[in-house]
């Protein structure tokens, strides 16, 4: 199997995409984990949603035509990445609000 | 690959992916909204199985891992793997906070879809038979008999540990 190396430069944009939100979202006093039971959490943390909508920002980036070839792809991976650990820390509260406690999910 | 053959294959991965995925998120403890508790309380009246219940109205009421799985084997088939995966779980997240849920399932789900979809495309399979084989799969929870999936799907959460502790 041969797999052509513009693959790899979108894999390693992803993976900085996922660190930098996570550096970032520690920088800014995100926690590393929700608290246990994490199913049932509703704390923003860095590896959840911080690195999951990293991900998916950056593919949403790609998606809109901004190929991941080359540097280029590696440097919008670290600056999507840090402007969602930005997003998650400042803005993810005020878009999606926690719900009141009686339509908790449990 | 003969395409019934792989859509059949593809039904049992993603059943297995968005049953084992919901189940250990603790969809069958617990009605997360009111809708989920009238659901799962008139399948156990019924004769179905109240824990079984409350997955089958969880999984109607907030976009859990059968949305998860179903819309990343959609998006990949419409963007590209693991692009569409990865889209795809961050729509699942906002549409789970939407719908009063933390939104470890829906995610976790369209994660794990992408990832068996970029799996199994080295053998030959495609999103579109992933996109088949989970309509059918959800075909079998939500739409043939209620009583019988319920149960199922009470003794799937009994052995993973997550069975309901409400009457």
């Amino acid at each position: 199997m041969i797999i052509h190396v513009n693959v790899w430069y979108t894999l390693i944009s992803y993976i900085l995409a996922v660190g930098f939100a996570v550096i970032t979202g520690l920088i800014l006093r995100l926690p590393l984990l929700p608290e246990r039971p994490m199913r049932r959490s509703w704390t923003v943390s860095a590896i959840f949603p911080t690195a999951v909508l990293a991900l998916g920002f950056t593919a949403m980036v790609f998606g809109l035509g901004y190929e991941g070839t080359g540097y280029r792809g590696m440097l919008i991976g670290i600056f999507v990445g840090i402007l969602t650990a930005l997003f998650c820390r400042f803005l993810l509260e005020k878009v999606v609000p926690k719900p009141k406690s009686e339509e908790l999910h449990e | 690959m003969n395409e019934i053959l792989a859509v059949a294959v593809a039904a049992v991965i993603s059943w297995l992916n968005f049953v084992l995925v919901d189940t250990w998120m603790g969809l069958p403890e617990a009605p997360g909204v009111k809708g989920a508790d009238v659901i799962g309380r008139s399948i156990k009246e019924r004769g179905g199985d109240l824990a079984g219940g409350f997955f089958q109205g969880n999984i109607v009421c907030s976009p859990d891992a059968s949305a998860g799985t179903i819309l990343a084997a959609v998006a990949c088939y419409a963007i590209g793997t693991p692009e569409g995966g990865f889209i795809a779980a961050v729509l699942v997240y906002f549409g789970n906070r939407m719908c009063a849920d933390p939104g470890y399932a829906g995610t976790t789900g369209a994660l794990t879809m992408t990832c068996i979809i970029a799996a199994t495309s080295l053998i030959g399979f495609t999103p579109a038979e992933f996109v088949v084989g989970m309509l059918i799969a959800i075909v079998t929870i939500q739409g043939l008999y209620h009583q019988g999936s319920s149960r199922l799907l009470g003794k799937i959460a009994k052995k993973m540990g997550r069975y309901t502790k409400l009457t």
